[in-house]
């Protein structure tokens, strides 16, 4: 095995977790807080990425300012989403589902009906930088690097301010937070117009490497179920960063040694092999550690 | 608990289920001798497309019961249809000349969708897996059974004399036979067959769920571990009725490619599985028959508006749905018969059932 | 719309009494209250939504009408392709009942040595720049004339006085409504022909239902080949007619050893089997081979699996929307082989979609393209455009839906009669038209189309241009295998492994 090759290996590892985190976190945000499960992420991800695309070739902006007004303009859909439809489901978590399916009908088909069957897509910069007989897109690596930011971010706000704290509270016992004057409705308001946020990020980010279609975002949504599974919903941000870990360092040797077909099946198995012994996700798994060593503490 | 004397009828007419007394069994009886009648002014085109939304029906009602019951949600209702329609293709196509092969090529089917049904519920259910994880885990499975099946095509991919086709499908499944009689998807024969599926399965299911085991189901799905408590083996009954409603989903399978003689892997992907839970979540999982009138009413939406409302169908649809829901958020028979029957406290049948 | 604009009437037949959904309305009857209020509105928008739109059945004239049933994906998956055939089929129609007509017809037994209109002079000074570029430059005695205008009056408005009704459903890409809109066409609507299908899983599913009735059906699509059912025509290019000559072609202008990436389905192992059978023959060597199931949508592993190896060139048989994104990431990656194809390009129009220069060092074999410089073409074209602006490209299949078309009206107003029978009759015939591609001719032994294939090459720019054609590539490989539906009717799939042949060169395991 030469170095070049290992290199290589890296380098595909890296751009499978970034695929996997940058797809799955804000499915998993929402589904850790508000705890629903949102069928019209795909489109959010492929609203993300007409945003970014149309606002390039028609206003003519740079592309970062484009993703981030894909990133805006997704995360105001994403709340408004919530204040008219998603908040009258908290009693009921199924009708969320039919719900968000109804509008990701609506959204992909409506996008049809509007902008065609297919757009142009925006063009990459093109950097590559080479190692032995392997060469590699700069843009890729940009995108695992954003992806970790967006993880330490999320870590920092859940872990280190008074919103993360309402946050994490809201998620625990959502009862006992507005006895204590935290204001849930805001907390998920916020919640889930920040996953949707992500998911227009996503979509903006990918726009230059994929196809712009409609449906788009099914691309996003099989691999972004199975990491939230894997990663559980008990910490969303623990659990989708060592989720996609895992799974990429499963699938990317199997994709790279014996093709992707084993990859694909490795990373499905993958997943029913985690859920068999961690039912709870991976992120359930380190809960139960920690409460069980608090519990250890108290007695 | 219950007394355990009460006869088939009154087991039946239980609290359970929406609908009870006089009335609606007079209406239910007269839908059901409407529905025996229709072959006599249907055509046999309208008779076929009926039957095509009425197969779906055993699918949509097992997962009534795993779910609005148990509390269990799956979104692999569809993987456990393909599955019986590919293992009905399987050895019904090697048993062409075998007078009553196709009967045991359906029995086949179901038996092969239940058992890995019990497998599979076995490792989760003793597992204790819970919560979203089941219904994820199902996606996960069915998604690993459409890529695999999708590369089968080539003749090292054959069981028998049968081609498993690959994404292309399994082709020139033989209908259903019983005796002489060929039960194709364009015959007045298959018609009645889907119709007694439909209206069997819903009184089965209605016993069933009316029945001691039922309230047993109904108290696990509401607490669990109240339920253990009581000395019920709750993981044995989880995966009793998880393989029921597997077996269900097995019989539309093999009513389906009975009816259009192919199935495909894409009968097992994304769109596929979640259609069962919206028919479901549309009528409202806490009744059986809410169930079964929003499956067909919905397959018969989405094919008016297929042929209709053209590249519109799924924009209505979505449409459709998202208000639905949103003026009816707990299903809207179920919403509906809830509120009318409110509106009738001097109701016979609330007097006449006293609570369990 | 304009896509609407051809003679539809607002339909108002839906009927709310046979809604099996009435059972609902029960429940609601005595009730005024504001729910029960809000039920009935949704009803009636329901029922409005289903019965007020445009319903894409004409009004009948005084002569019955000829009545068209059409399937072709307007949402899911594949509506990229199937509202481009939509409109080919539009626009064939349209033309075929306003009075026009390809020129062609019954032609004997077909073939170029017999049936060849030689050009009175070299083609075109614009083919022959092309053509110079490099390649086996085509004869020029043996290219049609590119410029005449083979679009011509048939005499009639319609056919045998007939209008032709378009019946068109949208069967959302999904199998079983493909079935049960065949069944509703065939027995509901009694169409006298159906055009139906993209993917070939959908072919597959109601290929059985038109035997099952013996209803006249055209697939009309770039498929792994192989059909012969004695109800169905197929008027799209085949393995034979296309991975042939741009193997030929690219190992001549690249080198010998070839790396296949494939779609893991159907389509792919078969075009995949394709290649590493001819490869032998062509004295080249398949030296690495990826099945990429459909769901995948990142190529990073697969890219540097490619890189490892190191090919001359690679044979590209990747499909879909999630494979399409192969070409950027491959691009970003600073891929630079060249790549030949059957289908990418023609098909998906990639190199309008993806930014330049994903694309570049591109060739692919197609049996139409909308670049085809050709004055006929040209005006095809233009006659496109003017009925659907917004299209965004005019590709392989939207043609191949167009000739359909016009072939089925020819047959039977050469059958004198819609009998389907007769029709089918009449297209065993030996008959052709002059396609905007150019001459295409319906061989009666597999009911497959000869095909006029042009190599299209693709550069730095995506600027696409023909670098080598062959006017007259025929269906072969059925016919070897001794299928002839005149003689023999029947109706199956052949697949290569039935082939003794793709056996001698088959290699031991998976690349």
């Amino acid at each position: 095995m030469s170095l070049g090759y290992l290199v290589s290996l890296l380098y595909q590892y890296a751009d499978s977790i970034a695929f996997l985190l940058l797809a799955a976190l804000g499915l998993m945000i929402i589904l850790g807080v508000v705890n629903v499960i949102n069928l019209a992420h795909g489109e959010l991800i492929m609203m993300g990425a007409y945003i970014t695309t149309l606002t390039y070739h028609r206003a003519h902006l740079p592309l970062p300012l484009c993703m981030a007004l894909s990133t805006i303009g997704v995360g105001l859909f994403g709340m408004l989403l919530e204040r008219f439809v998603i908040r009258r489901f908290y009693d009921d978590k199924l009708g969320a589902l039919v719900a968000t399916w109804g509008v990701s009908l609506i959204l992909s088909q409506g996008t049809l009906l509007v902008f065609g069957p297919s757009l142009e897509s925006v063009p990459l910069a093109a950097w590559t930088f080479s190692y032995g007989r392997y060469s590699f897109g700069g843009y890729r690596l940009l995108l695992f690097v954003i992806a970790i930011a967006i993880v330490l971010i999320a870590w920092w706000v859940f872990y280190h301010t008074r919103l993360g704290v309402r946050t994490r509270a809201t998620m625990q016992n959502a009862d006992m937070a507005r006895a204590l004057g935290v204001n849930t409705r805001d907390i998920y308001l916020l919640t889930f117009g920040v996953g949707s946020a992500l998911a227009g990020l996503t979509g903006a980010l990918y726009a230059p490497t994929t196809t712009i279609v409609p449906l788009m975002g099914n691309q996003f949504v099989d691999v972004a179920f199975i990491t939230v599974v894997v990663g559980g919903g008990a910490n969303p941000i623990v659990g989708a960063l060592t989720s996609a870990a895992l799974l990429s360092l499963i699938a990317t040797p199997l994709s790279s040694t014996l093709g992707t077909f084993s990859g694909r099946i490795g990373l499905l198995i993958a997943a029913l092999v985690v859920i068999r012994f961690l039912p709870r996700g991976i992120s359930g798994y380190f809960q139960d550690i920690r409460y069980r060593r608090m519990a250890r503490g108290v007695s | 608990m219950e007394r355990e004397d009460k006869r088939w009828w009154q087991v039946l007419n239980g609290p359970q289920e929406l609908g009870r007394g006089r009335v609606f069994w007079c209406l239910f009886t007269f839908a059901a001798l409407g529905l025996l009648a229709y072959p006599f002014v249907g055509s046999v085109f309208a008779l076929s497309n009926f039957a095509n939304f009425c197969l779906y029906v055993p699918m949509g009602l097992g997962l009534a019961l795993l779910w609005g019951y148990s509390g269990v949600l799956s979104f692999g209702q569809s993987a456990f249809f393909a599955i019986a329609g590919y293992v009905y293709g399987i050895i019904s196509g090697n048993l062409l000349d075998m007078p009553g092969g196709t009967l045991l090529a359906a029995a086949g089917a179901i038996a092969a969708s239940a058992a890995i049904a019990a497998a599979f519920g076995y490792f989760v259910f003793y597992g204790q897996v819970s919560g979203w994880i089941i219904p994820l885990l199902l996606l996960v499975l069915s998604l690993i059974l459409e890529t695999f099946m999708a590369q089968t095509a080539g003749y090292q991919w054959r069981v028998g004399s049968v081609l498993l086709g690959g994404y292309n499908g399994m082709t020139n499944i033989p209908s259903l036979q019983i005796g002489s009689s060929i039960f194709g998807g364009a015959s007045i024969g298959f018609y009645y067959l889907v119709v007694s599926a439909m209206l069997i399965t819903y009184l089965g299911l209605r016993l069933l769920v009316n029945s001691h085991y039922g309230h047993v189901v109904t108290g696990i799905r509401d607490d669990v571990e109240r339920t253990r408590m009581l000395g019920y083996n709750v993981n044995l009954m989880q995966i009793q009725v998880f393989v029921v409603a597997a077996a269900l989903a097995g019989l539309s399978g093999v009513l389906y490619v009975s009816w259009g003689n192919y199935i495909n892997p894409s009968s097992m992907g994304l769109l596929p599985a979640t259609l069962p839970v919206i028919w479901t979540a549309v009528g409202g999982r806490s009744s059986l028959l809410a169930v079964l009138l929003s499956t067909v009413t919905l397959r018969w939406l989405a094919d008016s508006l297929a042929v209709k409302g053209g590249e519109y169908a799924f924009l209505i649809m979505g449409i459709l749905l998202l208000v639905t829901m949103l003026f009816f958020p707990a299903g809207i028979v179920v919403t509906l018969a809830r509120h009318w029957l409110q509106r009738k406290p001097e109701r016979r049948d609330l007097k006449k059932n006293r609570a369990p | 719309m304009n896509a609407k604009q051809c003679d539809y009437e607002a339909g108002s037949t839906g009927q709310l009494n046979s809604n099996p959904g009435s059972e609902v309305e029960h429940l609601e009857t005595d009730g005024e209250s504001r729910r029960s209020f809000l039920k009935k509105m949704i009803v009636a928008s329901a029922a409005t939504a289903v019965t007020g739109f445009p319903y894409t059945r004409a009004q009948a004239a005084e002569n019955p009408s000829i009545k068209f049933g059409l399937l072709e994906d307007r949402s899911g998956n594949f509506a990229i392709f199937g509202i481009n055939k939509w409109h080919g089929t539009q626009l064939a129609l349209k033309e075929i009942n306003e009075g026009w007509t390809l020129e062609g017809g019954v032609q004997g037994p077909g073939g170029p040595g017999v049936f060849a209109k030689v050009a009175p002079k070299p083609p075109t000074e614009n083919i022959k720049e092309i053509v110079n570029r490099g390649g086996d430059e085509t004869k020029d005695d043996t290219v049609w004339n590119e410029e005449d205008e083979y679009l011509v009056k048939s005499g009639e408005n319609g056919v045998l006085g007939r209008q032709l009704e378009l019946i068109s459903p949208d069967p959302e890409s999904d199998n079983s409504q493909f079935q049960s809109l065949a069944r509703r066409l065939i027995l509901e609507d009694k169409v006298d022909v159906i055009m139906a299908g993209f993917a070939s899983a959908e072919r597959e599913a109601i290929r059985p239902i038109m035997d099952q009735n013996k209803m006249l059906y055209f697939y009309n699509n770039q498929y792994e080949g192989g059909v012969a059912d004695k109800y169905t025509f197929c008027t799209g290019a085949i393995p034979e007619q296309q991975i042939v000559p741009v193997m030929q072609y690219m190992i001549k202008n690249f080198g010998p050893k070839i790396y296949t990436l494939a779609a893991d389905y159907n389509f792919g192992q078969l075009s995949a089997a394709w290649t590493r059978a001819m490869a032998p023959i062509l004295s080249a060597e398949v030296i690495g081979e990826e099945f990429i199931p459909l769901s995948v949508s990142q190529f990073a592993s697969s890219i540097s699996r490619i890189q490892e190896a190191k090919p001359d060139w690679l044979m590209m048989y990747i499909t879909g929307q999630n494979h399409s994104n192969y070409y950027p990431q491959a691009d970003a990656a600073g891929v630079k082989i060249p790549m030949g194809s059957s289908i990418n390009i023609a098909q998906g129009y990639e190199h309008r979609r993806f930014k330049a220069p994903a694309l570049a060092r591109f060739h692919v074999t197609a049996s139409y393209m909308e670049e085809i410089p050709t004055p006929r073409n040209r005006k095809f074209v233009e006659r496109w455009r003017k009925m659907f602006p917004d299209e965004p490209y005019m590709a392989m299949e939207g043609h191949s839906a167009y000739v359909a078309t016009h072939l089925y009206a020819k047959a039977v107003r050469l059958a004198g009669t819609t009998d389907k029978e007769t029709v089918i009759k009449a297209l065993e015939s030996g008959i052709g038209v002059e396609a905007p591609s150019g001459w295409v001719f319906m061989d009666p032994a597999t009911h497959h189309l000869s095909q006029y294939i042009r190599l299209a090459s693709c550069n730095e720019q995506h600027d696409i241009s023909f670098v080598t054609e062959w006017p007259y590539i025929e269906p072969w490989w059925t016919r070897r295998l001794g299928v002839n539906l005149v003689r023999h009717p029947e109706s199956k799939q052949y697949i290569p492994d039935e082939d003794p042949f793709f056996k001698m060169f088959k290699k031991k395991g998976k690349g």
